[in-house]
């Protein structure tokens, strides 16, 4: 069967395509439309000839951050709290520690609700789940009206315990809904225990959907009647969701576009039989990395901008490091890179606009970046601009303007490394077991020095770095988590038992994919187990193959590996069942490319900087082919982004276009 | 840029490279530690800090998330040093509070690192235990003297040649409350300090030992330089401040503690004369806490991404008197001078400097941690413990207003839900929020303490170390002090108020009140 599909990541500066059609894969990139993405999108989709009504056969993959802006921004929808009376606060207190450790004063991001718009109600549930306090039920219309002269869209519905007995949520999740509010209740979105976490949750939830709704609504009218049944949106666990059940719950699509990186790198690690991959997307503001295991890492332990959001998430460690990262030079005479970046506006200095030395301005002064080959043409660089300003900062340390434009691409490196450190080395891992996949506009870029500073040996650049995202969307399935806490000692978890927990999971699970026309051949199931040492107040996640009790040795084991030590003699108990449920789709086939026919040729040949000028051959990428070798220095320049290959590394191009880049051997 | 064809003699580059190298080494030494530990204290309150030193004693990073470790970690270095030669494969233990530690609860390990069998460094750990042998079960209580606090451990070598000493080991453990989580977390030290060792190692494989030394003393000297020109931009002169503790829990206060710190330069003293003697209760500062709170006041006032090392501790000379509340000897109790006697000190230093540099300084903040602890005996016989510490109002600073309901200053260990709490202890959290209006009016206010009522189910014994119950959290600059906290207990529908150090049984009905401080205001309010 030929699959038709196409995947569309808006980004910050630009959207990104990646189309399958007749088994043939095209890319294209226009300028993202912010603050009207769907322009964008229905723009490039016509330019790609998808919307002439003759096509309605395409499945439509898009990643949005829609969401994730609207947090940061802090302009989402007007939204209340309805909350047990006594603890109208916990949302403000959050966990009661301070975001900075050595200041004096620090600014705290706004509340999403405002402190006016947390409302009380009496009633209590206990930690058995019983009703202490029964809801009044009388108190219901004074609060409608209350929330109608506050002009609230949507409501946020947070009680204690709830996770254990809904129903007091249940009852007010109803009385506004039919009042017409948009509502979000903490039973639905996250049940399980640690309230300020489940509530957060919760409120993003109603803070961001109404404008996720909005613009999905907005982009289906823009795509017409038939091809809007076809449009599937990237969630932050790796998988897909229908537009219908995004518009409910947009909290999922927080980290939708670094989310199809990670399914992306993924992929390419199992097309490429390589099981350890660190994934290492560098863009112009910000920089993402990941760790792949065999598979993609997830976390539940998320923040963002000071929030938490404890649904499972592809575990992505940001830093604010990206090309436009200014650099400075501090009161002790120190160069700095970052954390202040010149973002897409007013850009790096040699984009003509700004005049704030950049990384990218770095790279334009070592000629790493060809003014001639940037963007395609599409982005002009005045190389004269970037090194006045490289000039004038080098002065002010002392140092001539090419050690400066070198020193500030080692310092941001040496900044990037700390994430990476942070997701493999912090966690057990050694990073000489792996491979670096690197992508976004300026990863290919910087790939080699990464890889020298933390010592992975070996360096992946796919065939379209700038639209790695994309692709990941295209080739994703369609996941959905559930959760369910219960405190639950060892003794107590016969396999009647647990089967007695999953079964409702299992069925909402089933029920959920069967609506998104999945049938019963094409849905995989896995289940897990939160669970922790009686006393411990941390837990760890097991799969649960069958109900059988093999869970707990894998408990004791996973607890020696992750620790360092385990106590199978100890007690151990049950806090939340989990299921994944994945509706599995047809794949496009990643083919095999082109073998090459002899010797790859430069296009032209320049002058350098790596640590001196070298005499330094220049490739398209379209011209390289599976057998090709290239020695460094050499630049690889493409549409959608630069390689950078130093003096003492190697690439060559793999079977599907891959170009995989090592040091070269001694002989 | 006299900086660096002074001081500096490497290119500008290298520093920012190696700092974060550095920072690295003990970032993983500490993520070792909190992974491998087994106490819910050290992973979920995450009480810990790691850090490497140079062979000289120069602290070069620290990974600590507890400010009141930040000076003390040298202590403990330069009080081992004077008693061992030290040898490869050693491993040294202490907690002593009279010779380099802060409170018994807190035991530091302390690794020599050798390269080519020549001394070139250390790495150090340190971990607030959840017992240490205490009267009281936690370590945390009212005790009078130190012996009453548990085991005292001055520097021992607990490993030698790379064998543990099993008779020392078994002679601490066997005198604390659950000696098996006390070895696995000891354990979890070693494995940080270990970890600590070879990546100091590799890195001098990497660059060679004369490169590693010279960007060290690069990065000393870098430090040293923002903390001249910091210390050079307070004006000349002597400024001092007095404040109080309200009592010990036994009778004796108010408690003076006066500071005064004189600048000349690019040199600042701080002199603690006129401070009350040492006394009863156990509210009494080692040296080594009176040391963080200075190097932490200081430590804030540094520009951002000035990285964190023995350079800030040059250029300050601090004098605590010995025998006195901020320099205790034996034989007295130090359990709270930790928690809360540490934050007044702060208090003190802060109130002094906003004589010199006004505007720079926040209000006063709450001051206290307000311990709350509590055990009860479970149906199987079992004694638990249930300790946390409850946050309140950040002191207003120009122009911001204080944080609410915050932990601040010398701590910022977490909350525990309250569906964590009710879900393991005989307890029902019955209120927890903001206490409003408790900040100090300002034209920016001092942010609001924090009401926590909790219902006992069961009959328990409660133990409440709070401060700031009677002296209020200074304002500054015509702005109101904070609102001071308050301790109610209702039992049969009575209220009654308890004292801000106390220990009580409660039966099951009664229910407990917190209501911590408020932060003080900056400014005259307009009305």
């Amino acid at each position: 069967m030929i699959i038709s599909i196409i995947g569309i990541d808006v980004g910050g500066t630009f959207t990104d395509f990646v189309l399958w059609r007749d088994g043939q894969r095209t890319i294209h990139k226009v300028l993202s439309t912010h603050p009207e993405p769907e322009i964008g999108v229905i723009e490039g989709l016509e330019e790609l000839g998808l919307m002439r009504g003759n096509i309605l056969d395409v499945d439509i993959v898009h990643g949005s951050t829609i969401a994730t802006n609207a947090l940061l921004e802090r302009k989402g929808a007007r939204v209340a709290l309805i909350t047990t009376q006594g603890f109208e606060d916990i949302i403000d207190i959050g966990r009661q520690n301070r975001p900075e450790l050595y200041s004096f004063w620090m600014d705290t991001p706004t509340p999403l609700v405002k402190k006016d718009c947390r409302l009380g109600v009496a009633e209590r549930i206990g930690s058995r789940g019983e009703t202490v306090r029964l809801l009044d039920i009388s108190q219901l219309d004074t609060l409608v009206q209350k929330l109608k002269e506050k002009n609230i869209d949507a409501v946020a519905v947070c009680f204690l315990f709830s996770f254990l007995n809904p129903a007091h949520e249940q009852v007010v999740e109803k009385r506004l809904a039919d009042s017409g509010f948009f509502v979000s209740a903490s039973y639905k979105i996250l049940p399980e225990y640690r309230e300020y976490e489940r509530f957060s949750t919760t409120i993003i939830n109603a803070f961001v959907t109404p404008l996720v709704a909005g613009y999905l609504d907005r982009l289906s009218t823009g795509l017409g009647p038939d091809l809007s049944g076809n449009l599937r949106i990237m969630q932050s666990n790796g998988g897909l969701a229908s537009a219908a059940s995004i518009a409910k719950q947009a909290v999922q699509t927080i980290l939708s576009g670094p989310a199809g990186g990670a399914v992306a790198a993924n992929e390419l690690g199992k097309l490429t039989g390589t099981r350890r991959l660190i994934s290492f997307d560098m863009g112009g503001t910000s920089t993402d990395v990941g760790l792949i295991d065999g598979n993609i890492q997830f976390t539940t332990e998320f923040n963002l901008d000071g929030s938490p959001i404890k649904i499972p998430m592809v575990d992505i460690n940001t830093v604010g490091a990206g090309g436009g990262s200014i650099a400075w030079v501090d009161a002790g005479g120190v160069l700095q890179v970052g954390p202040e970046s010149a973002g897409s506006d007013p850009g790096p200095v040699a984009y003509g606009k700004g005049d704030k030395p950049t990384i990218t301005d770095a790279n334009v002064v070592l000629r790493r970046l060809h003014p001639g080959h940037f963007l395609g043409g599409r982005q002009r660089l005045d190389t004269e601009q970037a090194r006045r300003a490289i000039s004038k900062l080098a002065d002010e340390c002392s140092l001539d303007m090419l050690s400066a434009a070198d020193g500030i691409i080692r310092i941001a490196v040496s900044n990037m490394q700390k994430a990476i450190r942070r997701i493999s080395v912090e966690r057990g891992y050694d990073l000489r077991d792996f491979t670096l996949v690197a992508f976004g506009g300026a990863g290919p870029m910087h790939a080699c020095e990464m890889a020298e500073a933390t010592l992975i040996p070996k360096v992946l650049i796919p065939q379209n770095p700038g639209v790695f995202s994309a692709l990941g969307m295209t080739v994703s399935d369609v996941i959905k988590d559930y959760s369910k806490s219960t405190l639950m000692r060892q003794d107590a978890l016969a396999a009647k038992v647990l089967e007695e927990i999953f079964t409702p999971l299992i069925d909402t699970a089933r029920a959920d994919l069967a609506l998104e026309g999945f049938d019963s051949d094409s849905i995989e199931l896995e289940t897990y187990l939160d669970i922790r040492y009686v006393g411990q107040s941390f837990e760890l996640t097991i799969p649960l193959e069958d109900f059988s009790d093999g869970f707990i040795t894998a408990f004791h084991k996973m607890h020696e590996e992750r620790y360092g030590h385990s106590s199978p003699q100890e007690e151990i108990e049950l806090v939340a069942a989990r299921v994944r449920a994945v509706g599995i789709r047809k794949k496009p086939d990643e083919a095999t490319t082109q073998k090459s026919s002899g010797q790859a040729t430069p296009i032209l040949t320049t002058k350098v900087y790596f640590n001196g000028w070298h005499e330094t051959p220049c490739y398209n990428r379209e011209n390289l082919f599976s057998g090709h070798k290239i020695t460094g220095p050499a630049l690889i320049f493409q549409l959608d982004a630069t390689t950078v290959i130093p003096p003492n590394w190697e690439a060559m191009v793999d079977a599907f276009g891959n170009l995989i880049l090592q040091v070269k051997v001694k002989r | 840029m006299t900086f660096i064809s002074s001081t500096i003699k490497t290119d500008p580059i290298s520093i920012q490279i190696f700092a974060n190298l550095f920072a690295s080494i003990a970032e993983e030494m500490g993520v070792t530690l909190g992974r491998t530990a087994y106490s819910a204290n050290i992973k979920e309150r995450r009480d810990y800090s790691c850090a490497i030193f140079n062979k000289d004693l120069d602290l070069i990073a620290e990974g600590s998330h507890i400010p009141v470790h930040l000076g003390a970690m040298p202590l403990s270095l330069f009080a081992t040093a004077r008693h061992f030669d030290f040898n490869p494969g050693d491993v040294i233990i202490l907690n002593d509070p009279f010779t380099g530690g802060t409170h018994l609860p807190d035991i530091t390990l302390i690794t020599p690192i050798f390269f080519n069998a020549q001394l070139v460094g250390f790495a150090a750990s340190r971990a607030h235990h959840a017992d240490v042998g205490s009267r009281f079960p936690g370590s945390m209580g009212l005790s009078r003297t130190i012996d009453e606090e548990g085991v005292r451990i001055p520097p021992l070598k607990l490993v030698e040649d790379g064998k543990m000493d099993k008779n020392l080991l078994s002679s601490l453990l066997q005198r604390m409350r659950n000696p098996k989580e006390r070895l696995g977390d000891l354990k979890a030290q070693l494995a940080a300090n270990e970890i600590g060792k070879n990546r100091f190692v590799s890195l001098i494989e990497k660059y060679g030992l004369d490169e590693v030394n010279k960007q060290i003393n690069n990065l000393l000297t870098y430090t040293r330089f923002h903390t001249e020109r910091l210390i050079e931009s307070i004006p000349d002169g002597s400024y001092s401040y007095t404040d109080y503790l309200d009592d010990d829990g036994f009778g004796n206060g108010p408690l003076k503690i006066a500071a005064t710190i004189t600048v000349d330069g690019s040199w600042a003293t701080i002199d603690f004369n006129g401070t009350d003697k040492q006394t009863e209760g156990c509210v009494n500062a080692p040296f080594a806490v009176t040391l963080s709170a200075a190097y932490y006041v200081f430590r804030c006032l540094l520009p951002p991404g000035v990285p964190a090392n023995g350079g800030t501790f040059l250029p300050l000379s601090i004098k605590p008197p010995r025998g006195t509340l901020v320099g205790a000897a034996y034989p007295v109790g130090v359990a709270a001078g930790n928690v809360e006697t540490s934050q007044r000190i702060v208090d003190v230093l802060l109130g002094a400097l906003a004589q010199a540099i006004p505007g720079k300084i926040p209000a006063a903040s709450q001051g206290t941690m307000n311990n709350l602890s509590f055990g009860f005996v479970k149906q199987d016989g079992g004694e638990h413990t249930y300790y946390e510490t409850i946050g309140g109002g950040m002191g207003a600073y120009p122009g911001k207003m204080g944080l609410s309901g915050m932990h601040t200053h010398m701590t910022n260990t977490l909350n525990t839900p309250i569906e964590a709490i009710e879900l393991s202890y005989p307890v029902r959290i019955v209120k927890y929020g903001l206490r409003e209006g408790s900040g100090g009016d300002g034209v920016a206010n001092g942010g609001d303490g924090v009401i926590r009522s909790i219902e006992f189910l069961a009959d328990s014994t409660v133990s409440v170390l709070s401060e700031r119950r009677v002296n209020a959290p200074y304002g500054l600059d015509g702005g109101k002090p904070g609102k001071p906290g308050r301790n109610t207990l209702i039992r049969n529908g009575k209220a009654t108020n308890l004292p801000g150090k106390s220990s009580f049984e409660a039966k099951a009905g009664d229910i407990i009140t917190i209501e911590t401080p408020g932060g003080g205001g900056y400014g005259k309010p307009s009305s």
